[in-house]
């Protein structure tokens, strides 16, 4: 079950004024590098939702954040919507495809659940990729971001971009808690621990599932459209499956199932991998090592190593103080 | 409440159930008995709906859910208990509870509020949590409670869904006799009006909640009466001396 | 576009060939699972390692050096895994599996490109195999009937280990029940074992015949590995009949969609993978009931 603790809520109040602080002081090449960990931490917060809250992990979030891009630049520059309009519109799309995935996907469980997600994602990118319509493999330009000049914002100056993107994910936190806290999120939750009883005790697992990977497709869809806009500019490489499988190293890495630490996951790992490229090219030599050695440390990813160890730390300390000042209280009204 | 009309089941050549047919009236409790392979807990399946019969039909409040799946005969108020713990391990009781009160009352698959914090599933986790004595536990893990309260949870989780009939598969299997024996009182306990149908291993233990009793044999049934008369037939002993005592 | 005889002759060859070294590639990974319930994502990586040993190999003692010694030199790689890290994951839950296998992934590729660099390898094919010969009224190269003769070949050395050897019995009896084939007293981990390395040794194997048809790169394991997923994965997980049904399915959809329905043929393969998942979620010949 989804809980905050005190440890969650700090690391939280870090990350979000550590984003806030770059995006105000950090040059072009600092924002650049902030709005990627911004659209990945939004990407693997899609994913966390649906791979550590329902056990459904996926390999096709980095696909439906692709559809969510391609949607955006096809609203925009082909059908000719206002940008914000686009915007909806593109969260829509992946929504209701991630919706479809999901309620195909349902009856599948483990390595079968992930092939299939598999299937859907390279489908997509195999189709984009052929499709002159989607200009192939060429890609598409010219995609324009939206226009928030009635509330002072140019969101063309990086800064004000990179500001635009941490409001969302913001956002896209408040509503992936909102959703796991909710009737529907605490189902998914018993599905994930006993998919046997939750069906027997009378519940129609397969909608739940869809529902929940329809949402979390709706937040990976806006992780697309900024991305989309980010670059303006993209290609059939954003759907290809070694995304996903980057998402989904990302949240191991952070901590599944803790829907901060794959946020932080995604920090470290852009600023990691920004790091290490300027001394080798063999990036991902680095990141296989650490995923290896992460995973058979037995710990949940980085998060979830630090929860274990100072968590319960912390929340002691918090009650002992709450307690002492209960206590001087009771002394004073003595 | 509950009946079954000439239930046949089988797995290629191997005949699991033989033509079934039971009556369950409103607020009776039936204790099926039967030596280890009599095709109990087969029957149960069916009658949930987690197996699908060769022939014959499942009636639920009079109306036939031979075609239902599991999820839609469970909403129609038909629940069932495990032989073998079927709990969310990771969470607490309350939450276990919570769960499935939650698909109950409809909040369970609502976008908006938390159904585990909803005044009518509070409602049905507190009056469960009477019924099955699990107020202490409410906010132990379920992997950090005993043996016997995980069993008291496992009907605890069926009751929250707030059924009409309850099928409970050996709710003692497992605990000592003098807990059985609480058990059996916490079952006694329960609303008269809610039907049960228990799987009982131990025959005395089954005379202390049954109205009736039903004897399976070989998928077959060959006792269908009241307690007293099952106390003294003779096919009864020979069942349960013949083939039980050597297992 | 042609329909005549020899149209279909050649594509039908091609499809064949395609399917042969898929099969190649599966067989291992699907007995790995069948038998360990492991997934093996490095297992690309294998057959890439294959690859670049017989590259390299051949540069120095020619093709058939490369052909037997990438077997050989890939079931070593198989053995230090084995050692190293699938024996501590044997207890861990397959998503541990699948995630250790896929950081293996990470660091195979860039070790390859360590010792070999980014420019692709060519190798020639042997001069015994050389050349083209006229079959069913068409010139084919005669090193891709080598490849479909090879496949076949160890189909059928397989299939006759696994029904008529006392090893091929234990293997059947651990894919369909490896507790029980414990408890009859086959030293299940040393089985294990064997299996795993001749799964690796295939894979090697079928990156030595892979190598004069492709150019040899660091990423062929990445690109070979959804193809491999998708044949186990249609066919059926730890089964034989599976790995060869999924291949030839795989190939022949994959080479006459090419041919047939250029724009749909990419998307042709994964619908079929997403229809048999929602139809027969275990796949067309499941190990297991």
């Amino acid at each position: 079950m989804f809980q905050h603790s005190a440890l969650r809520y700090t690391a939280l109040i870090l990350l979000a004024v550590g984003a806030f602080a770059q995006a105000v002081t950090a040059g072009y090449f600092g924002l650049e590098v902030l709005t990627e960990i911004l659209l990945l931490a939004m990407l693997v917060l899609a994913l966390d939702m649906v791979a550590g809250f329902g056990g459904m992990v996926s390999l096709c979030h980095g696909a439906l954040m692709g559809v969510g891009a391609y949607a955006y630049a096809i609203l925009t520059t082909k059908a000719g919507l206002a940008p914000p309009v686009a915007l909806g519109g593109s969260i829509a799309v992946t929504g209701a495809a991630a919706w479809v995935i999901g309620a195909i996907g349902a009856r599948a469980h483990g390595i079968y659940f992930i092939m299939a997600t598999l299937a859907f994602g390279q489908m997509a990118y195999s189709y984009v990729f052929e499709a002159p319509f989607f200009g192939g493999d060429d890609g598409m330009g010219g995609i324009p971001r939206i226009d928030l000049s009635l509330i002072g914002l140019d969101l063309n100056d990086s800064r004000s971009f990179a500001l635009f993107c941490l409001a969302l994910l913001g956002a896209a936190y408040g509503a992936a808690v909102l959703i796991l806290r909710s009737g529907l999120g605490r189902s998914l939750t018993g599905v994930m621990h006993n998919e046997q009883r939750m069906r027997a005790l009378g519940l129609t697992v397969w909608r739940v599932k869809a529902d929940v990977f329809g949402l979390s497709g709706m937040i990976a869809g806006l992780a697309g459209a900024l991305a989309a806009q980010h670059v303006m500019y993209i290609s059939p490489g954003l759907l290809a499956w070694t995304v996903s499988g980057e998402a989904l190293v990302v949240v191991i890495l952070g901590g599944l199932g803790t829907l901060v630490g794959p946020m932080i996951g995604a920090a470290a790992f852009v600023i990691l991998k920004h790091e290490v490229s300027n001394v080798t090219s063999h990036w991902h030599l680095v990141v296989g090592v650490l995923l290896i050695a992460v995973v058979m440390s037995r710990a949940n990813g980085l998060f979830g190593w630090i929860e274990a160890r100072w968590g319960a730390r912390l929340e002691r300390r918090l009650s002992d103080m709450t307690r002492k000042s209960d206590a001087e209280e009771i002394t004073t009204d003595a | 409440m509950l009946e079954t009309r000439n239930l046949d089941k089988r797995f290629g050549a191997v005949h699991v159930t033989r033509n079934v047919s039971l009556k369950l009236e409103r607020g009776e409790r039936r204790v099926i008995l039967g030596p280890n392979g009599a095709g109990k807990t087969t029957l149960f399946n069916l009658l949930v709906g987690e197996l699908t019969p060769s022939s014959g039909s499942v009636l639920l409040a009079g109306e036939d859910v031979t075609a239902l799946p599991v999820a839609k005969r469970a909403r129609r108020g038909l629940s069932r208990s495990y032989q073998k713990n079927t709990l969310f391990d990771g969470l607490t009781v309350e939450e276990n509870l919570g769960l499935a009160a939650a698909i109950h009352t409809g909040a369970g698959t609502r976008l908006w509020g938390d159904s585990l914090a909803s005044p009518e599933v509070r409602e049905i986790v507190a009056e469960v949590a009477e019924q099955v004595r699990l107020m202490p536990y409410l906010h132990a893990k379920v992997s950090e409670v005993s043996y016997g309260v995980r069993r008291q949870l496992e009907v605890g989780v069926a009751l929250a869904t707030r059924p009409l009939v309850l099928l409970m598969d050996e709710p003692t299997s497992g605990v000592g006799p003098e807990m059985a024996k609480g058990f059996h009182e916490l079952l006694n306990d329960l609303p008269r009006d809610l039907t049960l149908l228990i799987i009982e291993h131990d025959m005395d233990l089954a005379f202390d909640v049954a109205d009736t009793i039903t004897v399976l044999n070989y998928g077959e049934v060959v006792f269908d009466g009241l307690p007293e008369e099952a106390r003294g037939s003779k096919l009864l002993k020979e069942i349960y001396l013949g083939s039980w005592e050597d297992a | 576009m042609s329909l005549d005889p020899g149209f279909w002759a050649l594509q039908t060859l091609n499809a064949l060939q395609l399917s042969m070294l898929l099969f190649l590639l599966s067989i291992g990974l699907t007995v790995i699972f069948g038998l360990m319930h492991f997934v093996n994502l490095a297992h690309g990586s294998l057959y890439a390692l294959g690859a670049y040993v017989a590259a390299a190999a051949a540069t120095v003692g020619g093709y058939w050096t490369g052909f037997f010694l990438a077997p050989v030199a890939v079931a070593g790689m198989g053995i230090l895994l084995y050692g190293g890290l699938i024996k501590r994951m044997r207890k861990s839950g397959p998503m541990a599996q699948v995630l250790v296998t896929f950081g293996l992934i990470f660091a195979l590729l860039d070790l390859t490109r360590i010792v070999w660099g980014d420019i692709a390898l060519a190798i020639e094919v042997p001069s015994l195999l050389a050349g083209r010969v006229s079959l069913f009224g068409i010139d084919y190269p005669v090193y891709r009937l080598f490849i479909i003769a090879l496949g076949l070949a160890i189909f059928a050395a397989l299939a006759m280990v696994l029904k008529r050897t006392q090893i091929g019995a234990m293997i059947r009896a651990g894919v369909d029940n490896d507790a029980m084939a414990a408890c009859l007293g086959i030293n299940v981990e040393r089985l294990f074992f064997i299996v795993f390395c001749v799964g690796c040794a295939l894979a090697g194997l079928a990156g030595a015949v892979a190598a004069p048809l492709l150019s040899v790169t660091p990423d062929m394991g990445l690109q070979i590995l959804i193809p491999t997923l998708i044949v186990i994965v249609i066919g059926g997980l730890g089964s034989l009949q599976g790995a060869i049904a999924g291949s030839l399915i795989f190939g022949f959809v994959q080479t006459f969609g090419a041919v047939l329905a250029p724009q749909l043929a990419s998307v042709l393969i994964y619908a079929l993978l997403a229809a048999v998942l929602v139809i027969r979620p275990m796949g067309l010949f499941p190990a297991k009931g």
